[in-house]
């Protein structure tokens, strides 16, 4: 089934041309090199342009076949006519496999063009992204092929989160988003027109990578729908996969074609194929996010009965009733050890029920004494602890319990809390340590309900 | 595509293992008495130009007595001929049990190829569109969870009453259209469940 394997040579190389590198920073190829420094990429690096002897320090090459080097990744940027000679050159000189970051392939109607593209990496047995893409990016081996800078771009930490788009836009912003999230990155590959190397190589690939631990995917379309049944049956199975799909609608799908000439299919047939293999959809990009956190950091529920500790009544309530909406989880019932304990050690206007309303005035040792009380209790299975910081109680060493607490927690457990800069400020704090936060109980309930779905799925399917 | 033949398309059911209700072509009121045999029967023209025999008031329902069986006929032939729907057939159909319309349909997505469909069914379907896609092969956990993701599902199931039946009739079109990829839409509307299972009242298969 595999189109095209081992990837493992374009995210880990030892060698990487730069082909199209430049002095001027307002070309992509610049950019791309500057990356590389910045990055402090530690395998060797080579820029080729024939109008310069020198680039950034580094020696430059007229032409890739003249490096004397092993070349385990050529990044391609330049104009899209050029691209099929430099191809042919790379796969001369034994280039292992091929970014081409370049547009001006089938995205504007140059079929003939990518057509060629895909001959010669086939000629050679060429691993090739693209064209039209932003390439791959892995925090841990400091590949990155952007043309997109440091300063415009953060780069996220390393994670073991995944990210797989078609579009560079929407990878990128993405991209950017999740530089700002706690949970990190393992490999991010944009493959834009996926001539060669498709999403079903990719999927393949990062199934079986274990660094990879959750993956989070855009697409447009699937180019072989067969194949990608077949190992959608397996890559759920091993670990969650998150999916965005662009292109659902008849205006969206035009979209799509003129985009990334990429061939959308109807959304129902996706939408029903993701749901039979356990795929967790996710609908905007704060949904992929929120999404993201949760499995990135939780470790499979019990069930769905959700313990909720809370120092703010209402938003226990609308977080219960999100819970009731949900359709699959319950707000859990304490059991009878747990209310007495909870009564001799709370004070008396503290709610002895679930949600446990520990009053506004609770600090660290209140939450403490609820959270615990939920961990061991057997008929709760997540927890969702509501810290509003607005509180006369709550302050950092509420989030630092909380993060300890973490540490220790074999449920599952999340955060919601919603508020401006001084929230804000503890957000970061928690969600750098690892802490699924929310600032919305909806979109904490949803991240909760989509756990347990996965889990149900991946334990209960033949 | 084209629509196949009533009976030839009951018949390709029949092989897969699909039962639907005794059906049978007629040239004469006479043959649809000795079908009907004291039995309500149902009588619908069928033509390739009349694609919603319900709507058009091409079914007559509910015929025992032999006035009823030739009165029916006689303005099924000459609708028929008013509206321009020759070549058409007349059909006759044992009365299905009364009970919950579904739908259970096929289709060949560009992508993913063979699909089944389970939904709220007859008039409904529009309406409600209340319905869930499986890529074949659907397996029984498969159309479990197509079945309970499902607003309908506990109208549809007789509060689960129905529930292995209507699975097992899923993954039986699932097979069917695996072995026969020449079909590219099915249409089984309506389903009749019933305390008694489910009973398959009218066919279509477009290949």
């Amino acid at each position: 089934m595999p189109n095209v394997s081992n990837l493992d040579m374009m995210m880990n190389p030892r060698s990487v041309a730069i082909i199209g590198a430049s002095k001027n920073p307002d070309k992509v190829g610049h950019v791309i090199l500057q990356n590389y420094v910045n990055a402090g990429y530690s395998g060797r690096l080579y820029p080729v342009n024939k109008d310069a002897d020198e680039i950034m320090g580094l020696k430059a090459y007229a032409r890739v076949g003249d490096i004397k080097d092993r070349i385990d990744l050529a990044v391609i940027a330049v104009p899209a006519k050029f691209v099929p000679g430099v191809l042919e050159e790379c796969g001369k000189a034994g280039v292992k496999s091929t970014v081409v970051v370049s547009g001006g392939f089938a995205e504007i109607g140059q079929v003939k063009l990518q057509e060629d593209l895909v001959k010669i990496a086939k000629k050679y047995n060429m691993p090739t992204l693209g064209p039209n893409c932003l390439g791959v990016m892995d925090p841990r081996s400091r590949v990155d092929t952007l043309f997109l800078p440091t300063f415009k771009l953060s780069r996220p930490q390393i994670g073991g989160v995944s990210f797989v788009a078609q579009s560079g836009a929407v990878g990128s912003t993405i991209l950017d988003l999740i530089s700002g999230e706690g949970f990190g990155l393992s490999k991010f590959i944009s493959y834009g027109n996926a001539a060669h190397i498709d999403e079903v190589d990719i999927l393949e690939y990062l199934m079986n990578d274990d660094e990879t631990k959750v993956i989070v995917m855009y697409i447009e379309g699937i180019r072989r729908g067969r194949d990608f049944v077949e190992l959608a049956k397996k890559i759920t199975k091993k670990k969650p996969v998150i999916v965005l799909k662009g292109g659902r609608t008849a205006q969206g799908m035009q979209a799509a074609h003129s985009h990334t000439a990429s061939l959308a299919g109807s959304w129902e047939s996706y939408e029903a194929v993701f749901r039979q293999f356990g795929f967790t959809i996710a609908n905007d990009i704060s949904e992929l996010l929120h999404y993201a956190k949760i499995f990135a950091s939780e470790p499979e529920p019990r069930g769905g009965r959700i313990g909720i500790v809370t120092n703010g009544g209402g938003v226990g309530v609308l977080a219960a009733d999100a819970i009731g909406n949900s359709g699959l989880l319950k707000v859990g019932s304490l059991s009878d050890v747990t209310k007495k304990e909870l009564r001799r050690k709370m004070p008396p206007l503290v709610n002895i029920s679930n949600p446990i309303d520990i009053a506004g005035d609770a600090g660290e040792d209140r939450f403490n004494t609820a959270m615990s009380l939920l961990a061991d209790d057997d008929g709760i299975d997540m927890l969702l602890v509501i810290a509003l910081f607005q509180t006369p109680g709550a302050d950092s060493t509420v989030a630092a319990r909380l993060i300890h607490y973490k540490e220790n927690s074999e449920k599952p457990m999340i955060v919601l809390t919603i508020g401006a800069d001084y929230t804000r400020m503890h957000k970061i704090m928690m969600e750098s340590a690892g802490l699924p936060v929310y600032d919305s109980p909806d979109a904490a309930v949803k991240a909760l309900k989509a756990l347990l779905m996965y889990y149900d799925y991946r334990n209960n399917t033949p | 595509m084209e629509l196949l033949d009533y009976m030839k398309a009951k018949r390709i059911l029949d092989n897969n293992g699909i039962h639907s209700v005794e059906s049978m072509y007629v040239k004469s009121p006479g043959e649809a008495l000795s079908f009907s045999g004291g039995e309500p029967i149902v009588m619908k023209l069928i033509s390739g130009k009349a694609l919603h025999k319900s709507k058009e008031g091409l079914v007559k329902l509910n015929l025992v007595k032999r006035e009823e069986i030739e009165k029916a006929y006689k303005e099924l032939r000459e609708k028929g001929d008013r509206l321009g729907l020759k070549p058409y057939r007349i059909i006759v159909q044992k009365t299905a049990r009364k009970g919950i319309e579904i739908i259970i349909g096929g289709k060949t997505d560009n992508d993913f190829g063979k699909m089944v469909l389970i939904g709220l069914g007859g008039i409904y379907v529009e309406a409600f569109r209340d319905f869930a896609l499986g890529v074949c092969p659907v397996n029984g956990y498969d159309s479990m969870r197509m079945i309970h993701s499902l607003k309908s599902r506990d109208v549809i199931t007789y509060q689960g009453k129905q529930e292995k039946e209507i699975e097992k009739l899923v993954e039986k079109v699932s097979t069917m259209l695996k072995k026969n990829e020449w079909i590219q839409e099915l249409d089984l509307n309506p389903v009749i469940i019933s305390e008694n299972g489910y009973e398959i009242v009218d066919i279509r298969i477009l290949r």
